[in-house]
């Protein structure tokens, strides 16, 4: 495999290489706090049916896992599991940001002990807003990184060429 | 604790009827039979609660003695900052000057006379009967026993108090940081530890202030409305930085459309929800 190695396939190569990844996204669930519920219940109620989508929600460590969604409130004391987490997980790996604490500290903007977002410790995909955010939200932002996956340069991605997180529901991030 | 609220008032709202309570009175006694003149200041509710404020070197011995009488549960310890707040709240803009108020200090029930002051709730499970029990702590050595002889629980409790307020806890094994992070400097619930946040940006939700519903009748509510949202049109983003130029116009404007606001939907200023 020194081709995709070297982040250069062949055209069909790539596009087969993207829809199986995208198919098949092995989802580390790390919940913080009350985000975790409502993760759980996008994730695993019959009613919204991630499966459905491709999305295994249920690796047994984040060495097996693509995707990570960190929801709920981080703390400063909590930063340096995150940090590890996300280091363990093999590329190409993806991170989802769900709910405002997670985006940016939320509510609890002012606090001594909250991380102002989880993206100042480790790259964000995908910024889910709310609080908690809809089923339908998270939902969204596992499509929409799904549809980016499938157009993915996997050496531009390595290389980190074309970096704009995706925010469901179109907000800007300043 | 409530502060303010003081033996009269609270005298006043208990049932008159009811006899003495002896159960609490005889806890008093018990307890000063042990320490004595230790127990400086108590307060009681009649057969509501009771408060219990001792000297500071007899903070353990009245938690063996109370344990002796039956008090078996461990609920809490924890610390009061007393202090009023320097900060203002810095929600509409960081560099207003906090408000003018009083610095005097006021203890709460059973009285005291420092700024910190240790706080712990001991239960007698047989007798249902709870004392929370006070002690001043000395402004120029932070410091109490520890209380892991009399109640194991306690440790993490001191841990917490100690991180949170940094008060000493004389005895204790391990007063390692049980939720701050180990290099984490300052003690956050200090009334006057600064929230660095307030003090560089204004509170962030503000500007999702919209105005209620039917809140408009008079004006004057939506002349504050349309001044804080820019008086944008409808339907388009808010920019909160072009608020204060068109804020002298937006309150002629909304003279004007006070009349045809009360009877439009007041949804329309909802542009940067």
């Amino acid at each position: 495999m020194g081709l995709v190695d070297r982040g250069r396939m062949p055209a069909p190569l790539t596009k087969l290489f993207n829809m199986g990844r995208s198919y098949s996204m092995w989802v580390y669930q790390w919940g913080l706090a009350c985000c975790a519920i409502e993760m759980g219940a996008a994730f695993g109620s019959p009613r919204y049916d991630v499966m459905r989508l491709g999305v295994i929600p249920l690796p047994a460590s984040p060495r097996q896992a693509d995707l990570v969604v960190i929801s709920g409130t981080v703390t400063d004391k909590m930063a340096p599991a995150i940090r590890r987490l996300y280091e363990q997980m093999p590329e190409p790996k993806y991170v989802i940001s769900m709910g405002s604490c997670a985006n940016c500290g939320g509510p609890y903007w002012d606090s001594y002990s909250v991380t102002k977002g989880v993206d100042q410790l480790i790259p964000v995909d995908v910024y889910v807003p709310g609080c908690p955010p809809r089923p339908e939200a998270l939902l969204e932002g596992i499509v929409l990184l799904q549809q980016r996956i499938k157009n993915e340069d996997m050496g531009a991605k390595w290389r980190g060429e074309d970096y704009t997180p995706i925010v469901v529901g179109g907000g800007r991030i300043e | 604790m409530v502060v303010g609220l003081s033996d009269t008032d609270v005298a006043a709202d208990a049932p008159a009827a009811l006899p003495g309570d002896g159960l609490r009175e005889g806890i008093i006694d018990a307890l000063r039979r042990d320490i004595g003149d230790a127990l400086v200041d108590t307060h009681l509710v009649p057969n509501d609660d009771l408060w219990i404020r001792v000297a500071t070197g007899s903070w353990r011995a009245a938690a063996e003695s109370l344990h002796a009488a039956g008090f078996d549960y461990f609920c809490y310890l924890s610390a009061l900052d007393w202090m009023p707040s320097p900060y203002g709240r810095g929600e509409d803009d960081p560099t207003e000057p906090p408000p003018e108020r009083s610095t005097e200090i006021k203890q709460g029930y059973a009285g005291g006379e420092t700024r910190f002051q240790m706080l712990a709730r001991l239960t007698d499970t047989t007798r249902h009967v709870g004392v929370t029990l006070k002690a001043d702590v000395p402004d120029d050595m932070l410091a109490v026993d520890s209380w892991i002889p009399v109640y194991a629980g306690a440790n993490w409790h001191e841990r917490e108090t100690h991180e949170m307020f940094g008060i000493g806890f004389n005895g204790h094994p391990d007063l390692r940081n049980i939720y701050l992070p180990t290099e984490f400097e300052g003690y956050p619930l200090r009334k006057d530890f600064p929230l660095l946040s307030r003090m560089v940006k204004p509170w962030p939700g503000i500007v999702d202030v919209e105005p209620m519903p039917l809140s408009d009748a008079d004006g004057e509510a939506a002349d504050a409305a349309a001044v804080r949202t820019g008086d944008s049109p409808p339907n388009d983003a808010v920019d909160p930085d072009v608020a204060p130029s068109d804020a002298s116009g937006g309150e002629a404007v909304g003279d004007a459309e006070a009349a045809p606001a009360a009877d439009a939907p007041p949804a329309d200023d909802g542009g940067a929800s």
